[in-house]
Order: structure tokens, then sequence, then C-alpha cells
């Protein structure tokens, strides 16, 4: 197996302030890495460094052979082939179900019209929301919406799925839903997936590895029953009595 | 010396003519100010996060250009009053002309100088309103856009367009009603739109009650109606 994500010596800083501390990091193709850690920690930029959401200010990333920052004109190649999920869902709300699905194949995949569509249509029937299609996100539950939007960011074939804490802004009894069609991809399709989050039962159940990160840094990593179970820093401790008792 | 309402009657004619004059001036001022006013709106904010991402290398100075360029467009013509920047056109400009280049007879018609003046006065105003609306843009969409991969063009078009036109629509409702009003500032150069026509009957028969009624009613009729046409564009478009 071969690396699709690697970070060498990878830095970010925001004016003054340095959020990540040189990550390494090698991601092989059809992995489930899960990031944890607390708030602050630097996880989500850490995966909005990968699809260039946030330019890297040190160090070599290399996704998919293109190289940042000596390839920074290759963005879009690197965005094509990762996909990212939000944790607002961020549907285009002038655009119905089927619309925001197929608005990548058409646009950035350069698809015609009804191609585009019927890969819509599958995906909305993959993620159970066949019957839905012609609703605007405004008419949808968020945990419909973030189903929409996963459908979405398939759409476009990537070889590599980023979800930012994809069921933090869902209600309790939506999660479910939305973890159950990240768990199907996850299984079926084979498809490589850093999933920051805090549903540990998640983590455990689909994750290759497990990584938590805090202060800027990854401080422990591996696999997620054995890093949960066996924790050797104090603050993944501290961490984990944190999230078991919510 | 009652309320005849035989003037009115006798002084519509005239008063229609300087109504389809003052339509005509709209017209083009509120085209030719939204194609000003998109280039010169986006222009301000070219090459910030409101349009994707910074760019980089020769695209980042290129874009400082831009921005500056538009800027001082907008702030000049906001910070000068329209009259005077009509009979700076009408009058002045000409001279200017003579006095760099040897063209000695240039002179710019009346209704050119009030077309021109209009459509760069409402394209300043309608490039803050463009600014406005695409700032207010969730950037969450438009990082939701860019991670599918699509081109910045593609982003202005389909994500960052429709949005931003649909809040876009009550501020450049008030501006095309401001041009339309601005029209009767063109008095000044003569060109004989509808306030000029009523003050021409005025100083032939001193009806000033009939004749500016008159006049007030025609205007009304026309801000209503561009009011009415731009709440029909409001609804048609998806509630969102």
């Amino acid at each position: 197996m071969s690396n699709i994500i690697e970070l060498k010596n990878v830095c970010k800083s925001f004016g003054d302030t340095e959020v990540l501390h040189n990550i390494d990091l090698s991601i092989q193709e059809g992995e489930v890495v899960v990031v944890i850690g607390p708030s602050g920690s630097g996880k989500s930029t850490l995966i909005r460094c990968i699809n260039c959401l946030e330019m890297i200010s040190s160090g070599e990333l290399v996704v998919d052979t293109v190289r940042i920052p000596e390839e920074r004109g290759r963005v879009r190649q690197i965005r094509l082939e990762v996909g990212m999920v939000f944790q607002q869902f961020n549907l285009f709300p002038h655009m119905t179900a089927i619309g925001n699905v197929a608005f990548g194949p058409a646009k950035a995949r350069k698809m015609g019209k009804t191609k585009a569509e019927n890969i819509a249509r599958e995906l909305l029937d993959r993620v159970g929301l066949a019957d839905f299609e012609n609703k605007l996100p405004g008419q949808l539950s968020g945990g419909q919406q973030q189903r929409v939007a996963i459908a979405r960011a398939l759409a476009v074939s990537p070889k590599v799925l980023l979800f930012d804490e994809p069921t933090s802004a869902l209600d309790p009894e939506m999660i479910g839903e939305v973890l159950d069609v990240m768990k199907s991809i996850a299984k079926d399709s084979g498809m490589t997936m850093v999933v920051v989050t805090h549903e540990m039962g998640f983590a455990a159940q689909v994750g290759d590895r497990l990584i938590f990160m805090d202060d800027g840094r990854i401080v422990e990593a591996g696999k997620p029953e054995e890093v949960m179970k066996n924790p050797k820093s104090e603050r993944l401790k501290d961490f984990l009595g944190h999230v078991k008792h919510h | 010396m009652g309320f005849e309402f035989s003037v009115i009657t006798e002084s519509l004619p005239a008063l229609f003519e300087g109504a389809k004059l003052t339509w005509f001036i709209t017209i083009i001022g509120i085209v030719g100010g939204m194609i000003c006013g998109i280039l010169a709106g986006l222009g301000r904010i070219a090459g910030t996060e409101a349009l994707g991402e910074e760019p980089h290398g020769i695209f980042k100075s290129i874009s400082v250009v831009i921005r500056y360029v538009s800027g001082g467009y907008v702030e000049t013509i906001r910070g000068t009053p329209i009259i005077v920047q009509a009979m700076f056109l009408y009058f002045a400009f000409p001279m200017l002309v003579k006095a760099v280049t040897d063209i000695e007879r240039f002179r710019i018609e009346a209704l050119t100088a009030a077309v021109i003046t209009i459509v760069f006065n409402a394209g300043a105003y309608i490039a803050e309103i463009v600014r406005g609306s695409v700032i207010s843009v969730n950037k969450g969409l438009l990082e939701a856009g860019m991670s599918l991969g699509i081109s910045r063009f593609q982003l202005i078009v389909h994500v960052i367009g429709p949005i931003a036109f649909r809040r876009m629509i009550p501020p450049l409702g008030n501006q095309f009603i401001i041009s339309l009003k601005d029209t009767s500032l063109f008095i000044v150069i003569g060109v004989g739109e509808l306030t000029r026509q009523g003050q021409e009957i005025m100083a032939s028969n001193f009806r000033a009650l009939e004749i500016w009624l008159t006049v007030a009613v025609m205007y009304l009729i026309m801000t209503t109606v561009l009011a009415m046409s731009l709440r029909q564009i409001e609804r048609k478009m998806k509630i969102f």
C-alpha cells in the first residue's frame, strides 16, 4: 500500500500564533484515520491543510503526487481528489439536494447535466435520501443536510474524504444516521478517510488508526482500541475521561 | 387663478416627451451602471478571501492594482456631486481636451454627457452594493465550492453570484430610483428631460401648481414601475 497523503515537518501559523508544530504524518490508501483532541488542538487545521483550505506555513505536503508548496498552482488537482464534509454542512442554499450533489460532477468534472444528475441520484439513494432530491437545504433536517453534503463530496469521486466534526452541529437523535452513512462508506468503498470527531464509538468501530492531538502536536497514535484502553500520556487520559462522561 | 385642468392636458404631450427622455437616460444608466458596478465592486475585493482564496505570485500584484483603481473610481464619484460631474463633463472636459491636444472643436452632446454621468455615478454606488453583498456570503459556502475542485470563475458565477444577487435587490431598488430622480439634475446642461420640460412650460404660462403636480405624478409613476419590477424579480428568485 502506498501513501496517498504525506505531511513532512509541517508547521502552520496564523499571524504570530503557531497552531501546528512540526507534524509528520503518512496516510495510506484505504486507511481510515480518526483524529481526536481538545478544542484548539489543531485537528481541524490539520485536515484543512490537507486540501489546502489552509496553506501550510512550512514543511512539505504531498497529496496523490501533488507536492505543496512547490506545486501551489495544482491545488485544484488536490481538491478534485480530496473531498470535504463540514461541521456546518455548507450546502448551497439556492440549489436543491440533487442540484448540490450534481454540481461537482457537472462543473469540476465537466460532465453533461444528465450524467451528473444520474450520479447524484445514485448517491442520494445511497445516503437514504432518494425521495428528497427536489428539496432545498432549508427544507431538510440537519442530519439530512449532512447526508446530502456527504453525497456531494462523494460525487466528484475523490480518493480521499475529509470530515471536519461532521456530527458536532447535529441534534443527538440525528448523529446516528450520519455515522451510519460514514461507516458504510468506510466499509464498502475502501475510501481513504480522515475524520475529526468526538465520536469514540465510531473511532473504535471503523478507525484503522487513532490520532490524539494536543497543542498543535500529535501526542499519541495507534490502533484505536489500544490507544483508548492504554493511554500513555496524562493529557490523553484526561481527555478520554472527559469524552466518556458525555 | 384656480386649478385649470386644461393646463395639464395641454402640457401633457411635451411632458411625455420629457418623460420618455428621462426613462431612456435611466434605463441606459441602470444597465451601464450595473456593468460598471459589478466590475468595480468585484474589483474592490479582487484577490481577497471574499472571492475564494488569495492568489499568489504575479496575480497578487495585479489584484492590488485592480483594488486601487476600483477604489479610486468609487471614492472619486461618491465624493463629488453628480451635478458637478455633469457640468465638468459637458463644459470643462472639452476645454481640457483642447488644452492637452490639438483637437479644436471637440464637444460632447448634452445627452451623451448626461448618459455617461449617470452610468458612472450609478456604477460607483452599485459597486458598493455588490461588494457588500459579496462579502456577506457565508465563507463556508466558498470553502464547500473550492473543496469540490471548481475554478474561481465557476465559484463566482455559480455560488457567490446567485447568493449575493438576491441580497442586492433591495439596495439596488434604492439606487435605481435615485438614478431616475438624479436625471432631473441634467436640467443644468440643457437636456430636455421631464423636469426641464416642466420648467419650460412653467416659464411660458406660470401655472406652477398644475405643471409641478403633473411632473411629480409622472416621476412617481416611473419610480413605481421600477420598484414593482424589482419586487417581481425578488419574488421569482427561489426562497432560501
